[in-house]
């Protein structure tokens, strides 16, 4: 109940300030037009780049939606009615960890014109890949905002929020990379941490339970972290 | 009701509390007065469970606020220096949220949101958004949202702060008749505040306690000797100063010459020396256009305890 209280605060918050439309605008205007002109030049029925693309400029995007979680609350101390009020820090964490996420499925529910224009057009497409796609799109998601959250409760700071999650996403990112410059152990488990690589595999129109899970386990261990640096605020 | 237990807190190497030892009586005003950084909001975010001390023990409602801090949390209503306010929300969506997160069910919510509203003259900015509004404003949201939930423990940190006079003394009145079934603590350096709605005050210097007590106690074990302003219009020349000298118990200040007459501030260390004075002055032809009582004010008590203070430090 108490986090369906905080996840009303926020999503009030990201549409009474001009933060969310900025976001979703930008979004969509660079994924339709990369949509446009790749499907304009391949002359392919395929939604791959655009997902690729869209989960790019989402892991761009994220940070700037997540930035203000918890450090505007500290900026403004407000945090003081919330850590004096009988309310839990998983509790507040989880209804902005799920305000933030609503926003984002509001958010993939506005890209589902483009399949709808591919199958409008096309006879003979896949849609596997795009409903494997579409579930790695949603998970991807769901890691960006947990770990943008926990960037959030470190600083009073919205900016170095932003920049600390810039930073550690695009590290998961670009984890892969690693994977085939050692080619040893070391390559091989950069490589498993690697946001990127688990999600290519969702676009290839496979779900691995091992990619699932690591998403799942990706999402709840930020979201302990964000917890627990809430927490520690009360103790130190 | 609400008991601190030698708190110390230090942030890093300054210690901000020493050994802070109170207790609140259930449905006391207790007055927190001190000059700024002598400790009173780091007092209160320890017994609201917003700051841990680093050494003592403190229990609100019988309830530990590290060990039980849930419950703590339930009981209090707290107004912090800053009102905590989400300025892109409208009063009653702010206020609403801060029943959901209150534990306050639907129905009662709204009953108590119309209450607080009404009493705090907030019901024609239920609708307002709180960026837009004063800052008398916001401070009075605050203290709705301290009181929403209707809790057993009021801590109010400057609770007048940014009113207009109007709204100042509704508020006091207001924490007065609250201290019927609540107990409050506030802080504040206005002084005439605490004579006006504390029972009793504490004031803390540099982390310590120096004073508590009632005011009308303070006031007389002070010992700060009655005085009076005076403005007198001498028959001539310096009669009235000599009249003066010669009591031995009268000591004079801040002398004022005006355009007939002068003011001043005298002082008596013996009350009963107060006929014989006047009428010698008067008996010499000296006339008296007004004659106030200056009360020892916390204001001279509190600057005594605190340069006492000092002197024993220095000693």
């Amino acid at each position: 109940m108490k986090i369906l209280a905080i996840m009303k605060k926020e999503l009030q918050a990201f549409f009474f300030s001009p933060i969310a439309y900025i976001v979703f605008a930008s979004f969509l205007a660079i994924v339709g037009y990369l949509f446009w002109v790749i499907l304009v030049t391949s002359k392919i029925a395929t939604l791959e780049p655009m997902l690729y693309n869209a989960a790019f400029i989402l892991m761009l995007a994220s940070p700037v939606l997540t930035m203000r979680l918890v450090s505007e609350e500290k900026k403004s101390k407000t945090i003081e009615l919330l850590l004096t009020s009988p309310i839990s820090p998983f509790q507040i964490i989880m209804g902005k960890f799920l305000a933030c996420f609503i926003l984002y499925i509001v958010l993939m529910i506005l890209t589902l014109q483009y399949p709808l224009i591919l199958s409008a057009y096309s006879k003979d497409f896949d849609v596997g890949p795009i409903y494997s796609g579409y579930l790695g799109l949603v998970l991807l998601g769901a890691a960006y905002i947990s770990f943008g959250l926990f960037a959030s409760t470190l600083t009073e700071n919205q900016i170095i929020a932003a920049m600390v999650s810039f930073g550690g996403l695009i590290l998961f990112w670009i984890f892969g990379w690693a994977k085939h410059a050692f080619e040893n152990d070391f390559g091989e488990l950069l490589g498993n941490l690697s946001l990127f690589d688990r999600y290519a595999e969702f676009l290839r129109g496979v779900i691995d339970s091992g990619n699932v899970i690591f998403f799942v386990v990706f999402t709840v261990t930020w979201l302990f972290l964000a917890t627990r640096v809430l927490e520690s605020d009360r103790w130190r | 009701m609400i008991e601190m237990h030698n708190i110390t807190k230090y942030y890093d190497n300054f210690r901000a509390l020493n050994e802070i030892t109170l207790k609140v009586e259930r449905g006391e005003i207790l007055g927190l007065l001190g000059p700024n950084g002598a400790g009173k909001t780091t007092a209160m975010r320890i017994l609201t469970c917003f700051l841990p001390a680093s050494s003592g023990s403190a229990t609100v409602a019988g309830y530990d606020v590290f060990e039980d801090s849930l419950e703590v949390r339930r009981r209090l209503g707290y107004l912090p220096e800053t009102p905590p306010l989400y300025h892109e929300m409208t009063v009653r969506a702010y206020l609403n949220f801060i029943g959901e997160i209150r534990e306050l069910p639907g129905k009662l919510r709204e009953q108590r949101i119309n209450y607080v509203s009404e009493r705090l003259g907030l019901i024609e900015n239920l609708g307002r958004v709180i960026g837009t509004l004063s800052k008398g404003y916001r401070q009075r949201v605050g203290l709705a949202q301290a009181l929403l939930h209707n809790p057993e423990v009021l801590i109010l940190d400057e609770p007048t702060v940014g009113l207009d006079p109007n709204q100042i003394i509704e508020i006091r009145s207001l924490i007065k008749d609250l201290a019927k079934d609540h107990t409050i603590i506030l802080s504040t350096h206005i002084l005439p505040e605490v004579s006006m709605t504390c029972g009793r005050v504490v004031i803390i210097n540099e982390g310590e306690i120096v004073a508590v007590d009632s005011v009308a106690n303070l006031e007389k074990n002070a010992k700060v000797s009655p005085s009076w302003k005076i403005v007198l219009k001498p028959a001539a020349g310096q009669q009235w100063r000599d009249a003066i000298d010669r009591c031995e118990s009268a000591h004079i200040s801040d002398i004022k010459e005006l355009a007939d007459a002068f003011e001043f501030r005298l002082e008596l260390t013996r009350n009963d020396m107060f006929d014989d004075l006047f009428s010698s002055l008067t008996s010499g032809g000296a006339v008296f256009r007004e004659i106030s009582p200056a009360r020892a004010t916390l204001e001279d008590i509190f600057l005594k305890l605190t340069s006492s203070e000092e002197r024993k430090e220095e000693a």
